[in-house]
């Protein structure tokens, strides 16, 4: 029996400050085994659960793609006990991972279609997977349009600064970048995310949108969304509720009869809709 | 009884009917022997639902803190001595509440009836004359009705609510002083047999934390048996150590604040003696500071008030 | 069908502890618990049921995942798997019918949790039929029943001096390997159905639609009600048979810990906390919700059964008689309105 509990041993090999306000840090880790690494087959959207040995686990979207082999990234805010400690560990430190949990972004259906990314603040972690995956040479093809809208309250809370300006100059991303007040030097947009949203106005067409962020931006951008005529069955969203064991047994995560960490944490919005607003 | 559960409900109706409270919290009949169970009544005509009885014995001041609309609440002695001290906690506004005093004789403890029974299930249970007739398959046996109330009863002080704004009933009869003569064996005790007695006690200990949430007292807004940064206490009931440690700064944060209600010993699943370790910290707080939690509005609580050379001198 | 002489029980268990942990309700304080014997002069077969059911014995209260020691360049990690052989004796048909429940959710198709289910497969359940129900059982609303063999290997039926042994799995009949036992004859067949037929259940709900209406009452009003005497303690959950719900913690000291699995409950406000802050069930109403809708319409909808084995502990743990028979009584009772948020 293999047990679920177990977590493989990974080494931190970069503890990166990723925002000015230094409460974003993300962290690279490199398998120490090379089959843990064989097995840890994920897909984009997925988490994983991060144990700091002696603090305790968390779980992380997980910020890599399985397209850059070798190690995982996690971006992490600073809010608890786990992340606290996390955010001070020198590299080197070895941690324990769990996972892949959780289902991911349906990446199967999107292919042929338009992709739409909407994300603010600092969940655009597995968002970052996604495009990352999606923009690999290999997969590209596969795919559509892709849109990218994300916003932040100033530039330097903006994750992934140097992929946002490498992304910025490829002709197959069309990256909106958006702050929410005018700072001297940036050349992006002003305005919250729904209000760019709007601007842009991604076409519906052939299209799916994928909208992760703080609950405030999520409630006023799907009606933009609706407006815009994407259907809720091709408005995916990823939920984050407390988790502990990741595997649908502790019994915390649950919307409804779905456990978020076994069912999702990916969901369409017509699923949603379906559940009570439990998160 | 039935006269009190008459005048509870007609009192109770009133004050809805005259839109005086939105809400009364009382009792109403449980669904076990010997047991009443809170109720909340919003409507003049549910008002009818209200009893007085000898399983009343949860304090109902635990729903009174912070609450949004003007209420009325059954009181009997120690739910009164609570409010008193909730009040001078800043967590009842006087104003908004309405007393219903209702002198208390003393609630039947159904753990010491468990124990009269030796295995044989109570199915009914009817209270007269002083007796307490409990009835169940093949039995029926009267037992006097001083010999079941909780030890908590046995030595209250205040059976008459001190604090009321509607008495109903007549006053009970209070008992000579407490003399602790419970805690006589406790403090007997050597510091290592003391320790031995908790920690047996609380090796049955299941973390439900149901005599915190039963307390009118524990209110914190984080429990520090919950804080995760820092982590005060094992999260695990195997922990026995951590369970005594759990106790222990419970009684003391209760300490000048405990009115030695019992309902945290009454609330626990697998019957820990918890009285010992409060009622001992009662004994405590009015030795060495002359102060009886509950019984005045204007006497600031010991530990909430600046050290006066009198009390200094106790130490 | 097999007798065993009252008298014989000491000479079985004694045989039975010696190569295996043997689980039997005790006496502690007023009341049962299960616990391990190491004498059989602790067992009290004679007994309504345990306050804390003996789901324990398979999924602790609180036990060690595993343990891990961090060294110059690495972490040691040492699993805490308990693979003795074990035997409950006496356990109630409800509560054995509880393991069935937790077993759905301790196995699913994906994960597997190594720590119950082990500690399942090598444990024996012999059972103990009920002669008197008490007045808070209602098992027989859930398809139970006093003798309920379902779920056990053994199931012993009081007849005053004997027990009618009902041999109900190959584990079970080798646990009495070298007792010899005699068949239960006419007379012991014709007395243990007799105190089946006594054993009558005063206490029923009705189950009758409930589903449907918990299908599409979760914004209904009666939410806002029906929790609210209810103190937010754990005294219910933690006393439940079929109540599963855990925490992961790591508890450590230096370089060595351990991650240490903790019972948890939906009834306490951090179960659910984010790290935000926000928290999705933020007050007794919502968690008492979860509580019912958890029991009576999730699992049924995940596991296609009610996880409630109505051995009615809850009702007689509950420190305010928040009495579950009344909660469903008034929720079936209520008039259905469609959902509305």
């Amino acid at each position: 029996m293999k047990n679920p509990y177990l977590p493989l041993l990974m080494r931190l090999v970069k503890n990166f400050v990723e925002t000015e306000d230094k409460l974003i840090h993300t962290f690279t880790l490199e398998f120490l085994n090379e089959e843990d690494e064989k097995s840890f087959q994920y897909l984009p959207g997925q988490f994983a659960e991060v144990s700091v040995f002696d603090v305790g686990e968390a779980p992380f979207g997980i910020a890599s793609s399985p397209t850059e082999p070798g190690h995982l990234k996690f971006s992490v805010a600073k809010v608890g006990v786990v992340t606290t400690a996390l955010h001070q560990l020198p590299e080197g430190t070895i941690l324990g991972v769990r996972g892949p949990l959780g289902n991911s972004y349906p990446i199967e259906e999107f292919k042929g279609k338009n992709l739409v990314v909407i994300g603010g603040g600092f969940a655009f972690t597995t968002l970052r997977s996604l495009v990352t995956y999606i923009l690999h040479p290999q997969h590209r093809g596969d795919f559509g349009k892709l849109t990218v809208i994300y916003g932040a309250r100033n530039p330097g809370l903006l994750l992934y600064k140097d992929e946002l300006a490498e992304w910025e100059k490829r002709p197959d991303i069309e990256l909106v970048t958006t702050i929410d007040h005018p700072v001297e030097g940036w050349n992006g947009r002003v305005g919250f995310v729904p209000a760019v949203t709007k601007e842009v106005a991604p076409s519906a067409e052939n299209a799916y949108v994928v909208v992760c962020g703080p609950p405030i931006m999520i409630k006023f951008t799907l009606p933009v969304l609706e407006e815009l005529g994407f259907p809720p069955e091709r408005i995916i969203m990823s939920l984050e509720n407390r988790m502990k064991c990741g595997i649908g047994m502790c019994g915390r995560c649950n919307v409804g009869n779905k456990y978020v960490c076994k069912d999702g944490p990916v969901f369409t919005r017509a699923q949603l809709n379906q559940l009570p607003n439990e998160y | 009884m039935r006269e009190l559960t008459k005048a509870i409900q007609e009192t109770a109706q009133k004050l809805l009917q005259d839109k005086e409270v939105e809400l009364v919290v009382g009792f109403a009949e449980g669904s076990l022997p010997l047991r009443n169970t809170p109720c909340f009544i919003r409507q003049p005509e549910e008002a009818q639902r209200l009893v007085w009885g000898y399983g009343c014995e949860n304090n109902l001041a635990t729903y009174l803190r912070k609450r949004p609309e003007k209420l009325a609440v059954v009181a009997k002695g120690c739910d009164s001595r609570s409010i008193v001290e909730l009040i001078k906690e800043n967590q009842i506004n006087r104003e908004k509440l309405v007393i219903i005093g209702v002198p208390c004789q003393g609630m039947i403890d159904r753990k010491k009836v468990t124990r009269l029974l030796a295995g044989r299930e109570l199915l009914e249970a009817e209270v007269k004359d002083g007796q307490v007739v409990l009835k169940g398959k093949g039995y029926s046996e009267a037992v006097p009705r001083e010999q079941l109330l909780h030890d908590s009863c046995l030595t209250c002080q205040h059976p008459n609510p001190v604090l009321f704004d509607i008495m109903l009933g007549e006053p009970v009869p209070v008992k000579e002083a407490d003399s602790f003569g419970d805690l006589a064996s406790f403090e007997a005790k050597a510091p290592a047999e003391k320790r031995a007695y908790l920690i047996q006690e609380l090796s049955r200990c299941i973390r439900c934390y149901a005599c915190r949430q039963a307390c009118p007292m524990c209110f914190c807004e984080e429990c520090f048996a919950d804080c995760s940064m820092p982590q005060w206490l094992s999260k695990s009931s195997l922990n026995v150590q951590d369970n005594v440690f759990f106790q222990a700064v419970r009684a003391l944060h209760l300490a000048g604040r405990c009115v030695d209600c019992g309902a945290c010993d009454r609330a626990c699943p697998t019957s820990i003696d918890l009285r010992t370790l409060t009622h001992k910290m009662v004994k405590d707080v009015q030795e060495l500071f002359g102060y009886t939690a509950g019984v005045s509005l204007e006497e600031k609580p010991p530990l909430a008030a600046p050290l006066s050379s009198s009390t200094l001198n106790h130490f | 069908m097999l007798l065993l002489n009252k008298d014989q029980v000491t000479n079985w268990l004694n045989k039975l502890m010696q190569t295996c942990q043997v689980f039997a309700p005790v006496k502690e304080g007023d009341y049962f618990c299960f616990k391990q014997i190491s004498s059989c002069d602790q067992v009290i077969l004679n007994y309504n049921n345990t306050r804390v059911p003996p789901k324990e014995v398979l999924f602790p209260r609180s036990e060690k995942l595993f343990c891990y020691r961090c060294e110059n360049d690495g972490v040691q990690l040492t699993e805490q798997i308990d693979e003795s052989k074990k035997i409950i004796i006496g356990l109630r048909p409800c509560d054995a019918k509880s393991l069935l429940l937790l077993d759905n959710v301790f196995s699913s198709d994906k994960y597997q949790d190594p720590y119950y289910l082990t500690r399942r497969n090598n444990t024996v359940l012999v059972g103990l039929g009920c002669n008197q129900p008490a007045g808070t059982c209602f098992c027989t609303s859930l398809g139970g029943s006093p003798f309920s063999t379902e779920g056990l290997d053994l199931l012993l039926v009081d007849i005053g001096d004997q027990y009618v042994v009902e041999v109900l799995t190959e584990r079970g009949r080798a646990l009495l390997s070298g007792m010899e036992l005699p068949a239960a004859d006419q007379e012991a067949q014709e007395a243990a159905r007799m105190v089946k037929e006594g054993a009558s259940l005063s206490s029923q709900v009705n189950l009758e639609g409930l589903k449907s209406r918990l299908d599409v009452n979760f914004y209904d009003p009666i939410w806002d009600l029906i929790h609210e005497k209810c103190l937010g303690c754990a005294a219910c959950t933690y006393t439940c048979p079929t109540c599963h719900c855990f925490d992961i913690v790591d508890e450590a000291a230096g370089n060595e810990g351990c991650r240490i699995r903790n019972w948890d409950a939906c009834m306490f406000p951090l179960f659910t906390l984010h790290g935000s802050g926000h928290n999705p069930r933020p007050t007794g109403k919502e968690r008492f919700r979860q509580r019912v809708m958890h029991k009576f319409k999730y699992f049924v909808d995940n596991f296609n059964a009610i996880a409630c084995v109505g051995c009615g502990r809850c009702i007689i743990n509950c420190p305010v008689n928040l009495d579950i028979r009344e909660v469903l009584a008034e929720i079936q009772g209520s008039e259905v309105r469609s959902d509305n948020q």
